[in-house]
């Protein structure tokens, strides 16, 4: 946006804000940046800047004044509702560490859907190794050809193979006739290894010539195998990709390719993973991917935060559209909101020493930014601000259902994830212990047969030290389809602990 | 700090599900687990009378176990050795007779508590080195050594207390 931050910015707080949410962001400013807590360098210009912004808009003829100076946008209504539920009403004040979940809803508002569509840019990036051959590339070919013919007349389709290396088989910028690329397509051969990186470059490079920011620009790599030593030089299209809003998704067909990789690679940019166990799976994952690209109300989203003190942002997960555990940071890629479903994030914070001399926590203040297609030059930014009252009685009240239900089907996914890294570490006895306990839980669930693989895998964590590469993959990706879920609307959770953030 | 009920793990307050075995650790609906394992009784042998004769295989001698407080009788099958204790969830190891269903869990009977092997035609048994302990009428017997048993005998695995039965 390159402005600089307004007043209502430097305070964390949305341009509507009541006078408490004023005095909320000020006071909790304030406590953190004060000289006499805070040494860090700058902190006491910062302090200075929130102390003018609270001196104007706290008056109200001076706030007037200030708001007729500030653009227009500014003051439409939010694209976006923002609403959040927590696991606690409050936060006793204690020395020892505790654990709040915060689990935020994100909708489009009614009446602001984008009458245009949005022109798509995509690129295939095919693996066309030996192992490819057969049933899944005549698949994929299949399948690709349909995703040419659902194709609108302004979207542009480029298609890049590789093995050890990569060639453009269709340029994207040419435009050619659909019966030529139909043609290029089937002509697809199978021969090589596997060089990730060489088809993700080529794929990366074509899109940014005929990338537009009216676009909406996503890749879509497909591949069966791993690809050895650059793993390091993918994850760093990927970060380039997120920096110019470039998309990108994954399909790791059978079970040889590296899920922790593409993963990665994918929650860079917001995008999604996806295992495929059969041939058709591919048909249903690159006809959903083409719709949801099409149908997102707005794109890119991105919270940028900073770390609040005594507050740790231990574990974020995306339970709504397509699950996947997120990347905290000050910079989390929260990825796309649909026009037709909620974008649901879970939040798991760790807090120290809550003293009984505050009266509230902030959890977090940041904003998310996003982009709405159809407006796209416009940079859309709505103000977060999580903050939990503070008492000295603890609160012996039950969580929001919906937070139990969220977590209930996450703390199996988060399991499984803890056995991984437990084997990694080489404490085979504990992840030997929470993969039986593991499949006892999806036995409650009534999944008997992830429970029976969860148990065979436990015996190949004692005997192998490791899971096997498909029981592996079926584990972590069987627990998060677990999730999504249908959350009881927000009307269903108890008044006090439903805080608006609009 | 919590403790979670069901592995003992300790959790952080505000921790809704243990992280360590998934049980839920606040509100009052608790889940249920299913056991994965299940052992079977064999019916013949279950008589209320105590003083009923087991009858049995008729070459050599067999015993059966007598749970005190419900009365129950059960039938030893006629293996060399025989691991007693309580089926709990997630484990791969189990024990051949179950004891669960006689409130094993309250009376500090351990998964694996006890083994009793025969040799020749005379049984003995074994701490299998549990927590609360084994006692043979009334004496604490140390882990790991086996002990003679008699018709009669009565052993405590923790505070359940089952009697021997022996017909030779």
């Amino acid at each position: 946006m390159g402005l600089e931050p307004n007043y209502y910015d430097r305070l964390g707080i949305p341009v509507n804000a009541s006078t408490d949410e004023l005095r909320s962001a000020y006071r909790g400013a304030a406590r953190r940046l004060h000289p006499d807590t805070n040494v860090e360098p700058g902190a006491t210009e910062m302090f200075l800047d929130v102390q003018e912004a609270y001196a104007v808009i706290s008056d109200q003829a001076k706030r007037a004044a200030y708001d007729a100076t500030l653009p227009p946008e500014l003051f439409t209504d939010p694209p976006v509702k923002l609403s959040a539920l927590y696991s606690r009403g409050k936060i006793p004040a204690s020395k020892e560490p505790q654990l709040i979940y915060t689990l935020l809803e994100l909708k489009p508002i009614q009446g602001n859907q984008p009458t245009s569509h949005e022109p798509l840019n995509i690129c295939l990036v095919l693996d066309c190794s030996t192992s490819m051959q057969g049933v899944y590339m005549d698949t994929l070919k299949a399948a690709s050809i349909e995703l040419l013919h659902r194709l609108r007349a302004t979207d542009v389709l480029s298609i890049v193979s590789f093995n050890d290396r990569a060639q453009v088989v269709v340029p994207g910028g040419l435009r050619l006739e659909r019966s030529k690329i139909e043609t290029s397509i089937r002509m697809l051969n199978t021969g090589g290894g596997t060089e990730i990186y060489q088809g993700l470059k080529t794929g990366y490079t074509e899109m940014s010539h005929i990338k537009r920011p009216d676009c909406i620009n996503h890749l879509i790599l497909v591949t069966d195998g791993r690809t050895y030593g650059d793993e390091e030089a993918c994850l760093e299209i990927g970060r380039q990709a997120q920096i110019e809003q470039i998309g990108i998704s994954a399909l790791g067909i059978g079970n040889k390719w590296n899920d922790e990789f593409l993963d990665r690679l994918t929650s860079l940019t917001g995008g999604t993973s996806f295992y495929v166990r059969e041939p058709g799976d591919i048909r249903i994952f690159l006809k959903e991917k083409l719709y949801k690209l099409g149908h997102s109300f707005a794109n890119q989203i991105i919270f940028k935060h900073e770390k609040m003190p005594n507050v740790d942002l231990q574990y974020a997960f995306r339970l709504q559209p397509d699950a996947a555990s997120l990347e905290t940071g000050n910079q989390m890629v929260w990825g796309s909101l649909p026009r037709e479903e909620k974008l649901l994030i879970l939040l798991e914070f760790l807090v120290q020493n809550v003293s009984s001399s505050i009266d509230e926590l902030e959890l977090v203040t940041g904003r998310i930014n996003f982009k709405i297609p159809g407006r796209a030059t416009l940079s859309y930014s709505q103000p977060l601000r999580l903050v939990r009252p503070v008492s000295r009685e603890t609160d012996a009240e039950l969580p929001p259902l919906a937070i139990m239900q969220a977590l209930s089907k996450l703390t199996l996914y988060r399991m499984q994830e803890k056995v991984r890294q437990e084997i990694e570490a080489g404490n085979i006895e504990a992840a030997t212990s929470r993969m039986q306990f593991l499949a006892t839980n999806l036995l409650a669930k009534g999944e008997k047969d992830l429970a029976r693989t969860a148990l065979r895998e436990a015996v190949n964590i004692q005997s192998m030290r490791g899971l096997s590469e498909e029981g592996g993959k079926q584990i972590k990706y069987g627990t998060r389809a677990l999730l999504p879920f249908n959350v009881p609307s927000s009307s269903g959770a108890p008044e006090e602990r439903h805080h608006q953030t609009d | 700090m919590i403790t979670c009920p069901n592995c003992h793990h300790e959790a952080l307050d505000g921790e809704i599900f243990c992280s360590n075995c998934g049980a839920q650790l606040v509100g009052h609906e608790r889940q249920r687990t299913q056991a994965i394992h299940e052992t079977d009784f064999p019916d013949e042998l279950k008589k209320p009378n105590v003083d009923a004769p087991v009858s049995q295989s008729k070459i050599g001698s067999v015993l059966a176990l007598y749970i005190l407080d419900s009365g129950q009788i059960l039938p030893l099958s006629d293996r060399n050795e025989i691991t007693i204790g309580r089926v709990s969830e997630g484990q791969t190891v189990l024990p051949d007779i179950d004891l669960s269903p006689y409130k094993a869990y309250e009376k500090g009977v351990s998964r694996l508590h006890i083994s009793i092997k025969k040799v020749d035609q005379n049984y003995t048994v074994t701490d299998l080195g549990t927590v609360n302990g084994t006692q043979l009428n009334g004496k604490k017997i140390v882990s790991g050594q086996s002990f003679q048993l008699e018709n009669g005998d009565i052993l405590s695995l923790g505070k359940l207390k089952i009697q021997t039965l022996i017909r030779r």
